[in-house]
């Protein structure tokens, strides 16, 4: 552990030799006002009133109604809760008239809190209220019970909190051994990256540890040892812009008030009024200095030290910035000669008070103009270049009236130029891209258009090697031509002309796959077979009609031939034999159009057996009867 | 962090109580416990979040999107992408069931996570949430490789200097992305909305060969993605609209990704900023879109949003209420499916139009839309006349939800001898000649054996 934080010093050390390191985190007036919304809240209990008078009073704000809340904390108020009298006596203090008078009890109660036995967020809890509520306290002993809590429970919040109390000490007090202790927890912040420094315990704990040293140190008038350390502790607390709770909002309060107001190191805030730029149209460059509270700091003095430019040569050397209503104002284009466009880098010095921090800012400053376009010409020519090309000029930001038509065998070319508007000098900004546009389709591809030497632009699109990024799609496009760069203040969208691309047929991408998978896919009804077509019914109903004539024809000869059925007796057995042969003949009708074999075969058994027995009864009674007529 | 420990065992009932099957047929009710598992394997995580930092001060300046996160009943853990005791499997066992890596710059993460760990928890149906920013390093570079999207190079950024906010410090990378720019998905960009959308950071493209990458955020037409620095010597990497600047992807498995080119999108100072575009003339906004932005993609991403499962599943012919063993051909079919849809915790009907069944043998024979019809989505039709196996089979594949698929096998069989048409017009010949050759035989049968022979003598 010991070793990493020596290495995090080294790290910190080296960051520190590399650069100035100027506050990356911090708040804005817009932050202020919400830091005070969030104390603002009504109050909920006494801590809550106690979070929120203290808080508001370190932003330099007074409750809205101070002799409402004097009676709220005067009805919560329980005299014999040391944490209870601490709120309260801190509160009304910071509240301009609520006095709070205690019983003798309470006093000797307060004073009996001041012992080694109590713990350190007890023995602040207690002296500060004393201290508030205008009562005398042995400050020797506080120091002493102070110093052995302290190396019992040796936590952070607990030192800070003894920092605190000891701020409220008299100054005659031993109170050098509770002023190293700054140093030991100076020394156990995290460095992160080399800009935050913060402790483990989190944003509360470092905020509330800065206003403790800063109290302390006033008190005693030591410088402490956190000069090196101050911006990155800016930079931790200022980090978080929203706040989770009151105590959270009243340490970053009490952290920012002790910040901005103490002896010793007051960090300094410099941001440009807008964005960090210039131009002909606005030359002045304005710069606001205030402390972590934004309060301006109308009587610094500010000068820019050197401005370079990207090249790393010296622009300007010692230049002042003059205060007008509380900004400080360069005219940095008054300046000979007049600086081009581009970025130029500022070391600005702010001086008129020793204990500015971070009063060596280096700003980035962009100088911009205006661009024009000139000298368009678009032309369509032949490849073997066998007839002249004819070139069409056009002004922007006027569109030409006839399109283009470009097919394989030749090129679109395009030449322009673009000029500084005011001093007339080449430009070659950033991005000079040319974009053909589909309305069609929506596609849209785009080129970069690049500079020759004489910083003349010509860009040629090769309509039949370009044909893949088209896709092969012939069409008519939408030409444009973008402008842009950070230092141009009117970036250029400049539809110039409609430009009609013929590629070769021969490859028109024929499956159209749906690359989309979340769509429904097309409804499928499956096609049933149709019936076969069948002979006409007449055909088959003479058929049956000849096939049904030799039973007719049966019948009919019998009836010539006289056949009869007289020997028939209504005996039960030639009665059941044909009942039972007719069910047979029926069954097998049955099973043709209802019944399958296994359930055809069972009825047949049935029937079967029982025609048989019949039968052979019958021919049996025949046979015996022949026998008696002979 | 207590707080938070507190609202996640309430979020852990999630995994609400299934209703109890009634479809009839083995296979159908086997196929439906094996999806609604899975479907519950993926609900049912208790959100356990693992959060990389490129330091730990993002948890301050970035505080408003943890603690929605943290009030909808995430369990996050905060750790440094170096922290040298970083694990996301253990035993093979996945420790958090989402990851964040707010850590753009890391060049090598702690522990034992690696881009392969980390495809490998996508793979295991992890969902991880990536946020980028100009100083890109390596590994998430990898990480979007493997995804799908391509990074561009580290120092480089998403410049615009048609559409750049007012507070832009100077070079035109402070971009007001039009929210008409957004994916067309409300489940995962939120409901429309008019705010703009800051964005400062890198640049991606996504690989055109994926077709699950989804452009959730584009440039618009004049942005592009360079060094802001250096003057432009070969062709940016993004160009225009193919510039993305959110991209998101659901994988096959229906883990999801989403990468944010801009660490800055989600911060607090983003979300509380005025927003207007520098242009002369362009409207004011109070506030930017990140806030809802951010919280509808972590919705999405973390699987709070666009979670559908299937519920009980039934299939009968028309006028039954049970499944037969085998369906014959040309059977009229009455098939329904309960959809659900995860939304606050709690499943409810889904309610779409253009859920599709199949029937499918190899192929499918049919395919038709589900009618809603009160909790449940049903449809009757008429079976092909083809026997074979087949499979109702609902394949539900839409934009930003999960992929809802659920099949259950039956068998079509041919008619049944029986079943045929009996008397054909045409065959009429053969029935009367079968029909009078038996009346015959009986007939016959009868005066053969009753006849009584004149007397020889007469």
């Amino acid at each position: 552990m010991a070793l990493l934080r020596l290495v995090s010093i080294l790290v910190f050390a080296l960051a520190l030799g590399a650069q100035a390191l100027t506050p990356t985190h911090h708040l804005v007036s817009s932050d202020v006002d919400r830091l005070q919304a969030v104390l603002s809240q009504p109050f909920t209990d006494l801590k809550s009133a106690y979070l929120s008078i203290v808080g508001l009073s370190k932003l330099g704000v007074s409750v809205a109604d101070s002799e409402d809340a004097c009676r709220f904390i005067k009805a919560n108020l329980e005299p014999s809760s040391v944490e209870s009298l601490f709120y309260a006596a801190e509160a009304s203090q910071a509240l301009s008239s609520c006095e709070i008078h205690v019983s003798n009890e309470t006093r000797d109660l307060l004073h009996a809190a001041v012992s080694e036995d109590s713990t350190v967020s007890q023995i602040h809890q207690a002296v500060s209220a004393l201290s508030s509520l205008g009562l005398p306290l042995a400050s020797q002993e506080v120091v002493s019970a102070l110093k052995a809590r302290i190396s019992k429970e040796d936590s952070v919040m607990g030192t800070t909190l003894a920092l605190q109390t000891a701020s409220r000490l008299s100054q005659q007090a031993e109170l050098g051994d509770i002023l190293e202790d700054i140093e030991d927890l100076a020394n156990r912040l995290d460095d992160l990256g080399g800009v935050y420094l913060q402790f483990e315990d989190g944003l509360e704990a470092t905020a509330l540890f800065v206003s403790a040293a800063y109290a302390l140190s006033d008190h005693v008038d030591i410088e402490p040892p956190l000069k090196d350390q101050v911006i990155q502790l800016v930079n931790s607390i200022f980090s978080k812009k929203s706040w989770d709770s009151l105590s959270e909002a009243f340490s970053v309060a009490s952290a920012a008030a002790a910040l901005a107001n103490n002896r010793f190191h007051k960090p300094v805030i410099v941001s440009t009024v807008g964005p960090p730029t210039v131009s002909h149209s606005q030359p002045i460059l304005g710069l606001q200095v205030t402390d972590v509270l934004c309060q301006p700091l109308n009587t610094a003095v500010v000068e820019v030290e050197t401005v370079t430019t990207v090249a790393k040569t010296q622009f300007l050397g010692k230049t002042p910035f003059t205060l007008k209503d509380g900004i400080f104002e360069l005219n940095f284009m008054a300046t000979s000669p007049k600086p081009a466009s581009g970025y130029y880098q500022f070391s600005v010095a702010v001086s008129g008070d020793s204990r500015f921090v971070a009063n060596k800012v280096e700003l980035k400053v962009k100088v911009s103009t205006k661009v024009s376009i000139k000298n368009m010409d678009l032309s369509v020519v032949d490849k073997d270049q066998s007839i002249g090309t004819k070139t069409t000029r056009v002004d922007y930001p006027t569109k030409a009236k006839a399109s283009f038509i470009a097919d394989s065998h030749q090129n679109f070319a395009m030449t322009f130029q673009l000029v500084d508007e005011t001093t007339g000098e080449e430009l070659t900004p950033h991005q000079t891209f040319v974009r053909l546009h589909n309305q069609k389709t929506g596609q849209e591809v785009v080129f970069v258009a690049e500079p020759d030497n004489k910083k003349l632009y010509k860009f040629e699109l090769d309509t039949a090697e370009r044909k893949t990024e088209f896709d092969s799609i012939s069409g008519t496009y939408a030409l444009y031509l973008m402008v842009g760069d950070a230092t141009l203040e009117n970036p250029v969208l400049w539809n110039m002309a409609d430009v009609v691309l013929k590629f070769p047929d021969e490859e028109i991408p024929t499956t159209v796959q749906s690359k989309n998978l979340y769509v429904p896919k097309q409804e499928i009804q499956h096609l049933f077979r149709e019936p076969e077509k069948r002979p006409p019914t007449v055909l088959s109903n003479t058929f049956t009609a000849l096939v049904l004539s030799p039973f007719l024809l049966l019948l009919i000869l019998w009836f010539k031939l006289g056949a009869n059925i007289s020997n028939f007796s209504f005996s039960p057995s030639s009665v059941l034999f044909h009942i039972g042969h007719a069910a047979m003949l029926g069954l097998m009708y049955v099973y043709w159009t209802h019944l399958n074999m296994f359930q055809t075969l069972k009825y047949l058994a049935i029937i079967g057996s029982l025609t048989f027995l019949a039968g052979n009864r019958m021919l049996a009674q025949k046979a015996v009867k022949r026998h008696e007529r002979k | 962090m207590a707080r938070d420990g507190s609202v996640m065992r309430e979020s852990r009932k999630r995994a609400s109580v299934m209703s109890k099957s009634s479809a009839g047929g083995f296979s159908s009710t086997a196929l439906f416990a094996l999806s609604t598992a899975l479907v519950l394997q993926l609900v049912a995580g208790d959100g356990k979040t693992l959060v990389l930092l490129d330091n730990p001060n993002i948890r301050d300046t970035h505080s408003i999107f943890f603690r929605s996160l943290a009030d909808r009943g995430f369990d996050l853990t905060f750790k440094t992408a170096d922290d040298s005791s970083l694990s996301l499997i253990k035993y093979g066992q996945f420790l958090y069931d989402h990851l964040i890596i707010f850590s753009p710059s890391v060049e090598d993460f702690g522990g034992n996570i690696n881009v392969e760990t980390i495809t490998a928890f996508i793979d295991g149906g992890g969902n991880v949430l990536v946020a980028a920013s100009s100083d890109i390093g390596d590994p998430l570079r990898e990480l979007g490789s493997e995804c799908g999207i391509e990074f561009d190079e580290e120092k480089t950024a998403v410049i615009d200097h048609h559409n750049y906010d007012v507070s832009d410090p100077g070079e035109h990378t402070l971009i007001v992305a039009d929210p008409e720019n957004l994916l067309k998905a409300p489940t995962i960009v939120g409901k429309p909305t008019e705010k703009p959308i800051l964005f400062k950071g890198v640049g991606m493209v996504a690989d055109p060969d994926n077709p699950l990458v989804l452009d959730i955020l584009t440039g618009s037409s004049t942005s592009y993605s360079y060094f802001p620095d250096r003057p432009i010597t070969q062709y940016p990497h993004a160009v225009g609209k193919n510039t993305l600047l959110i991209a998101g992807l659901q994988a096959r498995n229906n883990a999801r990704v989403v990468f944010s080119g801009s660490l800055h999108f989600f911060s607090d100072a983003f979300f509380n900023s005025p927003v207007q575009k520098a242009i002369p003339g362009s409207k004011r906004f109070p506030q930017t879109g990140n806030q809802e932005l951010a919280e509808a993609l972590s919705r999405w991403v973390f699987k709070e949003a666009g979670v559908l499962r299937v519920g009980v599943v039934t299939h009968h012919p028309v006028g039954e209420s049970t499944p037969p063993a085998a369906y014959t051909i040309t059977d009229l079919v009455e098939y329904s499916i309960v959809i659900e849809m995860l939304s606050e915790g709690r499943w409810v009907p889904f309610d779409g139009d253009d859920i599709q069944l199949e029937f499918v043998r190899i192929d499918p024979f049919i395919r038709t839309y589900l009618k809603k019809n009160g909790g449940k989505y049903s449809v009757q039709f008429k079976l092909p006349d083809v026997y074979g196996v087949f499979q109702f089979k609902v394949d539900y594949n839409r934009l930003g939800y999960t992929h809802l698929y659920s099949s259950t096998q039956v068998s079509v069989r041919p008619l049944q001898h029986t079943q045929y048409e009996r008397f054909i017009p045409s065959a009429y010949p053969y029935y009367a000649s079968v029909f009078s050759m038996m009346a015959g035989l009986f007939v016959f049968s009868v005066v053969f054996l009753h006849m009584k022979e004149k007397e020889k003598s007469d």
